[in-house]
């Protein structure tokens, strides 16, 4: 790719990582946030525009993918940002609609209703309530502090720019040879449903059934664990002293 | 490469390093594991994108027991951050900084 | 008839292994089973020295050779065959310092067993006493015996230990620990020299043996077969007599020989008076050979011994303590033999050494006699008057003092004569100086009877003052039997009357005459004079006998108004010319600073230094020590920023 583009793609993720940094949470409603966040959104269009005009060939994205990119980019920043754990959460339901309907224009049906039904409607739930039990009512200082924001977002940002350089400069990168594998082959008249199902009981069905079973397990740890008594810090006995294992201290 | 769906692609990194800048930065522990959901979201576009490029379901397949883990694993992450928060009466990632080697 | 080498060797081993067994017996058992009769075995040793000691002086009465007896391979050198060897030289020289080493050490020995008692219970510490005489004796044997120079050291510094241990007996009293550091830090300077001179010795003949060197030394050739310069054997004998200078006490080196008084009166009386410090002029009359192939050297030794002398009895004139007059006779005395030495009269000089070890070891057991009496007190000054008191004691100290001082007919007479004899005859200057001192030997002498036994009679406050026990008096009554007639050694009985009877070179200067050579060979005919300067002699020493009871006996308020009429003088000669002084200015004190500023660069530069490496690992552990921060986030962040690093790197390079 031609050096220009490179530049102007480093620069828009530089642009887009001044952006998080900005919009981190500060202690006080700061006008920085709000410029965080509309430089965000402008390099997240500028991104896109250039993914579409420079990086690609045209004709080969759907202009879908456009909206659903900004929404979901847009969403993940915020979750990402946002002082308030609800509102984290509730962006993060926009991120997983995106995602689905993403995952829907390469034409995996299941698994964007899947994405939705079990991610926005049980997970969300399950933190939803956790945000509840634990949340205090108003913005505690851990919630406007973030710890290291420049580390992070370089760590995040630089990651990402590499990445990004890799994948669409191809002369860097071995060439790999597209590889029909043995497994099943989308099929145009079959529905995406069908196949998916048809796959899991016939290919990967002991992964199935690995599956169940980890479900099992991770329902019995979760109330296992949630029924412990956890004596609050401070309030518990002190540690036993150091004695002869056996008389005085129970080994293990 | 012919046919590699850069934008897929780039936008799974995409996604993905914002979870991880959420993950290393914020120090409400809720907010962290929302973070590495948001990761799991940019592999899951990624996976779709890979599957679509070889043109079979194997992306998809993973993607949806990636799915079941990712339930798993919620759940169980927020019981312990439900004990946690028992113990120290806070959700702060910094209270529990006493890994020092 | 010459000397059968078995019985030497067996005798010269006994010699020094039976006193080292009486040493060790007491080392071992003193302690928890002897005690009170820990001094059997070193008696019984040291006598069974002397006996050995009289059969090997037997062996050698008939013979004018002398002979080496090899008993041990000790240490191989490089050189093919080559070895140091610890052999003896056994030769009428040795004899002589044999019988007097073992007699004189066995008499103090048994003085010992009641000096070092308090009232009949025996001292805190008496075993270790008895064990270190025993020590002494074998290197004080060892160092006559020796064959070689490397056994001579041996010997030497061995004898510098004993001493050391023995003034620092009473290692309690800060004054005693600091004469006993004295004693042999400054013999060390002298043993410096020493040492220096048999390593040149060694590179110059390539052996350290006493027959191949000296015979090396005779025809004037080194190991290579080179000319030997008389530069080389010059530089030779001035580095074995510093050595001398150090352990016999001579100017400058005497300085702690009147400290080392603060020893047990036994101590000073053997090591300090009749064996150790005349190691030094047994080494030089040894290494004649040497010393005589520079007239320059032996002008050198001659001008220290006579120098020495005269200013040592300066400065005895007027000491209070009882044994610093003796310390300083010590010293003059040495300067004589020295003296004799210098002025190739080796034979004179040996024979004052055998009647001085005699009369200046009853002087010393004399002055612990009245010590022991007076309760520890030997200021003259606190007590007067003890004729009556100590009757043996001051008969035999009488006899002393009078064969210290030159009195006709003792011992010290006819040795002192003859040395002043052949000094007169070699320098007037050297003869004049060596007849001052001994005025001045017979003056403070006798200053010293006077004021110690004669006069009012008083003791100091509390004590009981008694006459000693036998033990005491029997050795003290042996050495004055010794005093009176050691000097008949070297008269010879001549045809022709009582004038005939003084002639000198007798006996003792025939017996020694073989071992003495070299001496002989450089040494100027004495002619007449010899019966002038004796009678000149005696009455010096009966004048300054005479002066002393007038200033002490007579007028005794004399010697105050002489001291405040010439105080310079006074003072001069009460402060020991201020050589201390000297010593410390001059010496110590630069060392003491040198030492601070060893200490300094030791604390800061090195230490800095070190300071510097441990640096190192601290400033890492400290840049480190961020990246454990407790925390899991943090955690995290360091490994995705070095999963981006390797993603860098993996791309761009």
């Amino acid at each position: 790719m031609s050096p220009i583009t490179a530049y102007l793609l480093y620069a828009l993720f530089a642009l887009g990582g001044a952006a998080v940094y900005l919009a981190m949470p500060r202690t006080r409603e700061a006008p920085a946030r709000i410029a965080g966040l509309i430089l965000g959104l402008g390099a997240i269009v500028g991104g896109l525009i250039l993914l579409g005009t420079r990086l690609m060939p045209a004709s080969s994205v759907n202009p879908g993918f456009y909206i659903f990119a900004a929404i979901a980019l847009f969403a993940a920043a915020r979750v990402v940002t946002h002082p308030k754990p609800v509102y984290s959460a509730v962006y993060f339901v926009l991120v997983i609609v995106a995602v689905a309907a993403l995952v829907l224009l390469e034409g995996a049906e299941f698994l964007a209703i899947a994405l939705i039904i079990v991610y926005a409607g049980a997970i969300l739930v399950t933190y939803a309530f956790v945000i509840m039990l634990a949340q205090q009512a108003r913005l505690s200082l851990y919630d406007t502090r973030a710890r290291e924001p420049l580390a992070g977002v370089v760590i995040g940002f630089a990651a990402m720019a590499a990445v990004a350089a890799c994948t669409t400069d191809t002369s860097a990168l071995p060439q790999i040879a597209a590889q029909p594998a043995a497994s099943i082959v989308i099929q145009a008249d079959v529905g995406n449903t069908l196949a998916v199902g048809r796959s899991l009981m016939t290919h990967y069905v002991v992964a199935l059934e690995l599956a169940g079973v980890l479900l099992l397990v991770g329902l019995v740890g979760a109330v296992a664990l949630v029924t412990r008594k956890v004596p609050r810090d401070g309030t518990a006995e002190p540690p036993a002293p150091i004695g002869r294992i056996g008389k005085e201290v129970q080994p293990f | 490469m012919p046919g590699l769906p850069a934008h897929y692609v780039v936008l799974g990194a995409a996604l993905f390093a914002l979870g991880l800048v959420g993950f290393l930065t914020r120090r409400n522990l809720i907010v962290m594991f929302l973070s590495t959901e948001v990761m799991f979201q940019g592999v899951v576009v990624n996976l779709v994108a890979f599957g679509r490029l070889h043109g079979h379901l194997d992306g998809q397949m993973f993607a949806l027991f990636l799915l079941v883990v990712a339930a798993v694993e919620a759940g169980l992450a927020l019981g312990l951050v439900i004990l946690l928060y028992r113990r120290k009466s806070s959700l702060d990632s910094e209270a529990w900084a006493t890994m020092s080697g | 008839m010459t000397m059968d080498i078995a019985t030497l060797k067996t005798c010269g081993i006994l010699i020094l292994l039976l006193p080292l067994a009486g040493t060790l017996i007491v080392g071992a058992l003193g302690r928890p089973v002897l005690r009170g009769r820990s001094h059997w075995p070193v008696i019984l040793g040291v006598a069974g020295a002397v006996l050995c000691s009289f059969i090997v002086f037997g062996q050698a009465l008939g013979t004018s050779k002398q002979a080496v007896v090899d008993v041990y391979d000790w240490i191989a050198t490089g050189d093919a065959g080559g070895w140091f060897r610890i052999n003896f030289l056994i030769d009428p020289l040795t004899c002589i310092m044999l019988v007097t080493v073992t007699s004189v050490s066995l008499l103090v020995i048994i003085y010992s067993r009641d000096y070092m008692r308090d009232h009949g219970h025996p001292e805190r510490g008496y075993e270790r006493f008895f064990a270190y005489l025993g020590l002494f004796v074998f290197s004080m044997c060892a160092l006559v015996l020796a064959g070689n120079f490397l056994l001579l050291y041996l010997g030497w510094e061995a004898v510098g230990l004993c001493s050391y241990l023995l003034i620092g007996f009473y290692y309690g009293r800060p004054s005693a620990a600091a004469a006993a550091k004295k004693a042999f830090l400054v013999n060390r300077i002298g043993d410096f020299g020493f040492g220096l001179g048999i390593l040149l010795i060694y590179l110059t003949f390539n052996t350290l043996d006493y027959q191949a060197v000296f015979k090396m030394v005779e025809h004037g050739r080194t190991a290579s077969g080179a000319a030997l310069t008389e530069g080389r054997s010059a530089a030779i004998a001035l580095l074995l007599f510093c050595g001398a200078v150090g352990k016999s006490a001579q100017l400058p080196l005497h300085v702690w020989l009147p400290d080392a008084m603060e020893g047990p009166s036994p101590v000073s009386a053997l090591i300090h008076a009749a064996t150790m410090v005349t190691a030094g002029v047994y080494m030089v009359a040894r290494c004649g050979v040497i010393f005589t192939q520079s007239a320059t050297v032996m002008a050198v030794v001659a001008a220290v011994g006579a120098l020495t002398a005269l200013y040592a009895a300066l400065i005895a004139l007027t000491q209070h303590d009882m044994k610093r007059v003796l310390a300083y006779s010590t010293i003059s005395q040495l300067g004589y033999m020295f003296l004799g030495l210098g002025v190739y009269a080796a034979g004179s000089a040996i024979f004052h050494l055998f009647t001085h070890a005699f009369f200046k070891a009853l002087l010393f057991l004399g002055a612990g006699s009245v010590m022991h009496a007076m309760g520890g007190v030997i200021d003259m000054r606190q007590f007067g008057g003890l004729r009556r008191i100590l009757p043996w004691t001051y008969r035999t100290f009488v006899i002393g003092s009078l064969a210290l001082a030159g009195f006709p007919l003792l011992s010290g007479f006819w040795s002192k004569d003859e040395i002043i004899h052949h000094a007169m005859a070699q320098s007037p200057l050297l003869g004049g100086m060596g007849l001052l001192t001994a005025v001045l030997t017979a003056f403070y002498t006798f200053r010293m009877v006077y004021r110690a036994f004669h006069g009012a009679e008083r003791v100091p406050q509390g004590v009981h003052a008694h006459e000693s026990g036998k033990w005491m008096l029997v050795p003290l009554c042996i050495l004055a039997v010794g005093a009176l007639g050691a000097g008949y050694a070297n008269v010879t009985p001549h045809a022709g009357g009582f004038l005939g009877f003084l002639e000198p070179g007798g006996a003792l200067g025939g017996f020694l005459a073989p071992a003495l050579k070299p001496f002989a060979a450089h040494a100027e005919h004495v002619g007449g004079g010899g019966h002038v300067l004796m009678v000149l002699s005696g009455l010096l020493a009966i004048a300054g006998i005479a002066g002393a009871w007038w200033f002490h006996v007579k007028r005794r308020d004399w010697p105050a108004r002489v001291a405040e009429a010439a105080p310079t003088a006074y003072n001069l000669s009460y402060n020991k010319f201020y050589m201390d002084e000297i010593y410390d200015v001059g010496v110590v004190r630069p060392l003491k600073s040198g030492g601070k500023l060893a200490f300094g660069i030791d604390d800061y530069f090195i230490d800095g230094l070190i300071w510097l490496v441990t640096i190192v690992p601290r400033l890492l552990g400290f840049a480190l020590r961020g990246l454990q921060g407790g925390s899991l986030q943090g955690y995290a962040a360091t490994m995705g920023a070095g999963l981006l690093i390797i993603l860098l790197l993996v791309l761009l390079l």
